[in-house]
């Protein structure tokens, strides 16, 4: 008789299994460290899943992380190796606690692109887009949506394969009417539709980050740094022009179209401000499909694949030679702030753990 | 598996279908709540443990796993309810924080005992493809007037009461509990006498590794479940 599975189901292996190495960064709900097996001496990256509080039983949140993970198998996604717990001690307080064990991977794109001494040629970022693109093209015919798309959660190995991380705030959805929580995705590269206050959003949300991704592949910081909702949408209309039903058909049935100041008679100019760092047409192309207000008009990562960018000379280029050059794991926790001016709050998605009196984000110099 | 511990599961399965009832939750939840107990008490011993608290996290973890949006406060509720009928609603106190807490906390214990392996394959959505595949072939006048659909829905809900879910494979019990709805409402598939091959071996359609014994063995441990029902009801 066919069985569907195994019936031996012994517990989860203790954390002990491994020595914690460094920490590494600080994930949606937990930090991130990098650890080794005694055994094996695999090198993986250990996430804790913060318990603290939790009256309405396992965070939901750490379960979609591993239900989405456990589905999704991937090139281009984060490949999560096993689950471990921490026995309650008088350390944690008697709490016990759940790690997630990835696969561990040597930088993140934010860590690159804050160093200067890292340089990206037009075909490895070409492959570093494309690889971007695979990824969220898996995850969405998979009917899963990311939600935090941003250059730390890109992460990318010695060998310079690009991997989806942190699907921390990532949920399933369907093709339905829906009601979502609109308060996902770290500020700057929260999409319009998501700041004003729309609820049944889909995969377009996505590939705004991937755009906001892309330009910081040339400007190495994030283009757009709002402090505020409001502050954010005034950026947005001052690079893509103003919003307004006729660009964007039905914008004016959304919750805080009338509620919010949308600045009026702005020009769309994002080929304009981006020329002085993106010299290459064709990116300038994709950049302004990407970067497209009504996100039913927005590319989605199928067509972005097809774009000419991907096919013209310089073809796409593998990282590995180039960061071959470098022998120290870059992450945006470990980056050394370069300036030191104050940047108002982070701009964090609600419900986001950061440590207090670090801010990882500040190192970034303003674009716009 | 003794006797009396088909039939404690029996209870226990039934009572998390009811309390599933009270909260409004779709069948898939309520699947995959009997699936996470039966694997549990597969490998773990039913004096070790206290069925009902299982039951009741099993139901609740099913709910954060197919993104049904119930309140722990309102499980615990439901639950108590349910396990006491002739008890009067549980009151805000230390009873209701205490079962609050130990379903909290036994939500981890069972995840762990689960290996976080929390993504099931149910037969739900193949029951569906295949019913939409023979309403092709039926006359449609009979088709709306004998409700198979709903009758097979009820007996792959009922299933739920064993095991079998765990050791037979999702599509094969799909086509077993339409097998088992066709039986009991007498109804033939139209050209089936001359057909060269059985309805369910259609291969377009259905799994190419089923066979009539499979069907058969899982019809049969359906019925069995049905005479534990009527022991009970003795």
């Amino acid at each position: 008789m066919p069985k569907t599975e195994e019936p031996t189901y012994p517990f989860c292996p203790d954390e002990t299994k491994y020595e914690k190495l460094a920490k590494i960064g600080q994930g949606t709900f937990g930090e991130v460290f990098k650890a080794r097996d005694k055994k094996t001496k695999t090198v993986v990256a250990m996430k804790k899943v913060l318990m603290e509080n939790e009256k309405e039983g396992f965070p939901i949140t750490a379960l979609r992380e591993i239900k989405i993970l456990q589905v999704l198998k991937n090139d281009n996604i984060v490949n999560l190796l096993e689950i471990c717990r921490a026995k309650a001690t008088p350390y944690n307080r008697f709490k016990s606690t759940v790690y997630l064990v990835f696969e561990f991977c040597e930088h993140d794109l934010a860590g690159l692109l804050s160093n200067p001494q890292v340089k990206f040629s037009l075909a490895e970022i070409k492959k570093v887009m494309q690889q971007l693109l695979n990824g969220l093209y898996y995850i969405h015919s998979n009917k899963i949506l990311h939600r935090d798309m941003k250059a730390a959660n890109i992460l990318i190995t010695k060998t310079g394969k690009l991997k989806l991380a942190d699907f921390g705030l990532a949920r399933a959805f369907s093709d339905k009417l829906n009601r979502y929580t609109n308060r996902v995705v770290t500020l700057w590269y929260r999409p319009p539709e998501l700041l004003l206050g729309e609820r049944n959003y889909g995969p377009a949300i996505d590939l705004w980050g991937a755009g906001c991704i892309m330009a910081e592949m040339w400007t190495r910081s994030p283009i757009m740094q709002g402090n505020t909702e409001q502050h954010q949408l005034t950026l947005i209309s001052q690079l893509c022009g103003s919003i307004t039903p006729e660009t964007w058909p039905g914008v004016d049935k959304l919750d805080l179209f009338t509620k919010i100041e949308l600045p009026k008679g702005q020009k769309r100019k994002v080929k304009e401000r981006l020329h002085g760092y993106v010299k290459d047409q064709y990116a300038l192309d994709l950049l302004d499909k990407l970067l497209t207000l009504d996100p039913t008009k927005r590319v989605n990562s199928d067509d972005a694949l097809n774009h000419d960018f991907f096919w013209v000379d310089p073809l796409p280029q593998d990282l590995n030679h180039m960061l071959s050059r470098h022998n120290k794991s870059m992450f945006e926790y470990l980056a050394p702030p370069r300036r030191r001016a104050p940047i108002n709050q982070p701009p964090q998605p609600p419900g986001a753990v950061r440590p207090a009196g670090h801010n990882p984000d500040q190192h970034f110099e303003r674009i716009f | 598996m003794s006797d009396s511990e088909t039939r404690v599961h029996f209870r226990v399965i039934r009572y998390i279908h009811e309390a599933s009832i009270k909260l409004h939750l779709q069948s898939i939840p309520i699947a995959t709540a009997s699936t996470i107990y039966h694997k549990f008490f597969r490998e773990n011993k039913l004096k070790d443990y206290d069925p009902f608290l299982i039951g009741a996290t099993c139901l609740s973890l099913a709910c954060k796993i197919e993104e049904e949006n119930v309140r722990m406060r309102d499980i615990v509720n439901v639950c108590y309810r349910t396990l006491h009928k002739n008890k009067a609603p549980l009151e805000i106190g230390d009873t209701f924080w205490a079962l609050r807490e130990s379903v909290a906390s036994c939500e981890l214990f069972l995840l762990r005992a689960l290996q976080f392996k929390v993504v099931f394959d149910h037969p739900h959505k193949y029951l569906c493809h295949y019913l939409k595949a023979i309403s092709d072939w039926m006359e449609p006048r009979q088709w709306e007037e004998i409700p198979i659909p709903r009758t097979s829905w009820a007996f792959l809900r009922d299933s739920y009461h064993n095991g079998l879910c765990l050791d037979f494979q999702p599509e094969h019990i799909a086509v077993s509990v339409l097998y088992l709805a066709l039986q009991c409402h007498g109804l033939e598939i139209p050209f089936y006498k001359y057909a060269r091959k059985k309805w369910w071996q259609v291969g377009a359609v259905f799994s190419k590794d089923i066979t009539l014994e499979i069907i058969q063995t899982i019809v049969t441990k359906i019925l069995d479940m049905y005479d534990i029902e009527n022991l009970l009801a003795r």
